[in-house]
């Protein structure tokens, strides 16, 4: 129980309107966008510079409390849920742009920016930001580096990973750490910047970040494929790759997904069709003519049910958009959508379809599926309902079943939603035992009290590690 | 929606929320970024994701029905904003104004706020005539000259800060439009229909103008107009403020008022009236037969919407040689999504160029009586809404709710901006000849 001269300290030192202890304001911090997960902190607080984060640090220790990073709460593996309760750490009032460095194609950043706002605020002088997760509008580049979020574009410009160039991190003994810088090579040393991104708040706590821009595309171009059977979306996928064209974005959504977002954004997607990708070349103009030239050879030969191109950018912008609504639009079906984030070597994409399909069936479920079909990445949603226990084992079972199979083909439990609460049992299976102890050893290298995040990515004590022997690690893909 | 259901979690029994409308919240929070008073505060709770959450847990009986939702349902503008954004089909703002009724059963206000509450919900909106009446003494007020003397004497720096707003906000009155419209107006040219008119309480007590132009264009478009001189308010404040009984008494009365008339359509000017209309399907349910309900349902049309579906005849219409932006008001583009229709008759208006805001849907901050309820955040999303109607410089800003036209004509004169305010139908008014 944090005791009331603590939060008369934070108030001090944080402003009184930037500490929040009621109730209210606590049950409204216990979740993400993962369902089923629910835990109150017992304070919170909404630093505005680091060194806000720094005192709030700095009080949590001396307390003893469980501190838990925490940006728009848009994760979708639970890893802003405090389930040690303690302290959570609000970081959106930190969202100033702080610099946009035309000449070193750079932006700097405090770790409360919302995506979208830095994308639009890069675009206006002439420069690119690819990473673009779903949640774009609301999550911010502090979240998305913590996640390590993927998007759209990943399939040619990569994710938030690719391009984070420095960080500002407050790290648990109360120290302020950078780590990277503005210049384009650097080799100084251990990456603390590439073991910090993806690190889900179990590390450190990011509260600046630098990310490098790009020039834009000159030209894009967007199709919608239509098919009659999803497999064969996933076959077009598989050849539009292997004719070594890199569209900058692949998506698929099967029927249950396009009825979903058709029952929301009215713009006359085809409700009957099995599965429809979204494809978007971009580049230099005479690339996007080439490269959209061959896409459509491809979907033609695999006997796409139809082929549209997007009248202009406004259309684009239209389909873009009515795909990251999907996973919203699906919870229309059922109270409970639980989501997967498998993901599989491109090749596999077809069989991976099939699999989802043989294990629906199997499981007697309603399931959606869609995703980042260009880079393996597929989030099959499992449309339920968390009251009912028995439909929610059905649900682990088919997750069990997906995953097995993902991994057997050398895939991962997660392309861009992190590990968090949700599929700690799943990284033990991929990475190994022998991993996940690596894993904790550098967590106890950075956080010896154990006090950020903790019971994220792997349990504290893992029981696994205790009583097998140790088994070497895979390779990750 | 929303009836007398068995109780849920910490709910009283009456008006209660349904489970399954927390429930379908999946809290993604693409609706954080559409909500004005998360915008304000930057708090979970005052978004609309928290607010749904606050609600499921007095549901979950993980809360009790606290001052603080309470205070969360009423600090919620019900913009519709979030329901808009909401892939999911979650309706935040109607949760709210279920919560509003709870917050009267669970935690009722002192006795004297209490009696005055009911006074004005119970007593003077559902009268006309005494709603009339009770504007007398502020057109005397006017038209004797006393408001002058008050604004200059800076009396009212004095009463509380609402006070001095609504002074402020006072258009000039003329006479209620009610007893002098005529019940039937023919309809000009060639003949296309018949269409009851909605008259509102606010329209014909503040803005009689309007709706006098209002009719006008519609006789003028073919149609005759009838206007059944008993019409009720429509239920919309009583919502607002959590007395569903009274809204509910309201709407059966105005449904088979307007029921019983020979009318192809009902047509309203009044934005809040419009989507209150809409929703007396919801809040009738069980109270009038289904196909009653549904019939009155399919007649309600915005004037805006109206004359787009049924086409603007342009024949004859002077031009207007103005630039022109439009305010959508809440409850017309989030709570009826009409977005297109209004910006349709205006570029069709000869003479008007249609220059777009920023954030055109974004809330002026009148909503009721929130903008005097919270004053200072009303003035902040207030702001934000002039900063984006004069970066376009146009000469008229343009809306279609009159608790919009209020604010932002009140906001347009304190903030010394060249812009006239002006509702659609007063523009569509003046391209209309006599």
């Amino acid at each position: 129980m944090i005791s009331k001269t603590a939060i008369e300290h934070l108030q001090q030192r944080l402003g009184t309107a930037n500490v929040a202890f009621e109730k209210e304001d606590l049950l409204v911090l216990g979740y993400d966008s993962t369902p089923g997960v629910h835990h109150l902190p017992e304070v919170a607080v909404y630093p505005t510079s680091s060194e806000g984060v720094l005192a709030a640090m700095e009080i949590a220790r001396s307390e003893g409390l469980p501190i838990v990073p925490r940006g728009s709460g848009t994760g979708l593996s639970g890893g802003s849920v405090p389930v040690k309760g303690g302290m959570v750490i609000c970081l959106n009032r930190m969202n100033r742009i702080l610099e946009i460095d035309e000449e070193n194609l750079a932006a700097t950043c405090e770790a409360g920016v919302i995506t979208l706002d830095l994308f639009n605020a890069t675009a206006a002088k002439g420069l690119f930001y690819p990473p673009d997760p779903g949640s774009q509008k609301i999550s911010t580049l502090g979240g998305n580096v913590m996640e390590d979020a993927g998007g759209l574009r990943g399939l040619k410009y990569g994710v938030t990973r690719d391009y984070v160039m420095a960080l500002q991190c407050v790290l648990p003994d109360g120290s302020l750490l950078t780590t990277g810088g503005k210049s384009v090579k650097d080799v100084a040393g251990y990456s603390f910047k590439d073991l910090l991104v993806g690190s889900e708040g179990t590390l450190g706590i990011i509260t600046a970040v630098t990310v490098k821009l790009i020039p834009p595309p000159q030209a894009r171009r967007t199709f919608l494929a239509y098919f009659d059977d999803i497999r064969t979306a996933g076959e077009a996928v598989s050849k539009i790759i292997a004719a070594k064209i890199i569209p900058s974005t692949m998506e698929i959504m099967d029927r249950a997904t396009i009825n979903c977002v058709e029952d929301y954004v009215r713009i006359g997607l085809p409700r009957q069709m099995a599965a429809l990708l979204l494809i978007e070349v971009d580049g230099h103009p005479a690339q996007v003519e080439e490269e959209a030239a061959g896409v459509e050879k491809i979907l033609k030969a695999v006997k796409a049910a139809e082929i549209h191109v997007a009248k202009d950018a406004e259309e684009a912008g239209q389909l873009a958009a009515a795909r990251r609504t999907a996973l919203s639009a699906l919870a229309r079906v059922s109270p409970t959508t639980l989501l997967e984030d498998a993901t599989v070597p491109r090749s596999m994409l077809a069989e991976t379809f099939a699999e989802i399909e043989r294990l629906t069936a199997k499981y007697q479920l309603k399931v959606g599926t869609f995703g980042h079909a260009g880079d393996g990445n597929l989030h099959p949603t499992v449309l339920c309902d968390e009251r009912n226990q028995e439909e929610m084992a059905r649900a682990h079972a088919f997750y069990d079943d997906l995953y097995t199979q993902v991994l057997a083909w050398g895939g991962t439990v997660s392309g861009e939603h992190g590990i968090g609460l949700a599929k700690k049992e799943y990284l033990a299976r991929q990475i190994g035992a022998g991993g996940v102890k690596v894993m904790r050893r550098i967590k106890d290298a950075f956080d010896p009290a154990g006090i950020l995040n903790p019971g994220k990515i792997f349990d504290e004590h893992d029981p696994c590690t205790q009583t097998h022997v140790e088994e070497g690690f895979r390779v990750s893909h | 929606m929303y009836r007398t259901k068995e109780k849920l979690g910490n709910f009283t029994a009456e008006d209660a929320p349904q489970y399954e409308d927390v429930l379908q919240c999946m809290r993604c929070g693409f609706c954080l970024p559409t909500c004005p008073t998360f915008a304000l505060t930057g708090r979970e709770r005052s978004s609309p994701r928290g607010r749904v959450a606050l609600a499921r847990a007095v549901a979950e009986q993980k809360l009790e029905f606290t001052e603080a939702v309470k205070e969360e349902a009423f600090f919620c503008l019900d913009c519709r904003a979030c329901t808009t954004a909401c892939p999911s089909g979650v309706r935040a703002g109607e949760v709210m104004e279920v919560c509003r009724s709870q917050s009267h059963q669970q935690l009722p206000p002192p006795h004297l706020g209490k009696s005055f509450r009911a006074f004005i919900l119970q007593r003077m909106l559902p009268d006309p005539d005494l709603l009339e009446k009770s504007m007398l003494p502020a057109r005397l007020y006017q038209r004797l000259g006393i408001q002058w003397l008050v604004r200059h004497s800076k009396a009212l720096k004095l009463g509380p800060a609402w006070m001095e707003k609504v002074e402020g906000m006072l258009p000039q009155l003329a006479a209620p439009l009610r007893p002098q419209l005529p019940e039937l107006i023919p309809a000009r040219g060639e003949k296309r229909g018949k269409v009851g008119f909605f008259l509102g309480c606010v329209m014909t007590l503040l803005y009689p103008g309007v709706s006098r132009q209002s009719v006008r264009v519609l006789a003028h478009q073919g149609f005759d107009v009838l206007t059944p001189q008993a019409t009720r308010c429509c239920g919309a404040p009583h919502l607002s403020e959590g007395d569903r009984q009274t809204a509910r008494e309201l709407a059966l009365f105005n449904l088979e008022l307007f029921l019983r008339q020979d009318v192809d359509y009902i047509v309203t000017d009044c934005a809040g009236c419009g989507a209150s209309l809409k929703e007396y399907e919801e809040i009738l349910e069980g109270l009038a037969e289904h196909d009653r309900l549904a019939a009155f349902r399919a007649k309600i049309r915005d004037v805006s919407e109206f004359l787009a579906e049924v086409g603007l005849r342009t024949a004859g219409l002077t031009a207007v040689a103005k630039t022109v932006t439009y305010h959508e008001p809440c409850h017309l583009c989030h709570a009826q999504g009409i977005s297109r229709q209004p910006r349709e008759l205006l570029r069709r208006i000869p003479g008007v160029e249609l220059r777009e805001m920023a954030e055109a849907s974004w809330c002026c901050g009148s909503a009721a009586t929130w903008g005097l309820k919270f004053s200072a955040a009303s003035q902040q999303v207030l702001d934000r809404k002039l900063n984006n109607v004069s970066q376009t410089g146009a000469d008229i800003l343009v809306t279609a709710n009159p608790g919009c036209q209020l604010q932002l004509a009140w906001g347009v004169r304190q903030a010394g901006l060249k812009q006239e305010v002006l509702h659609l139908m007063e523009l569509l008014g003046a391209a209309t000849p006599e």
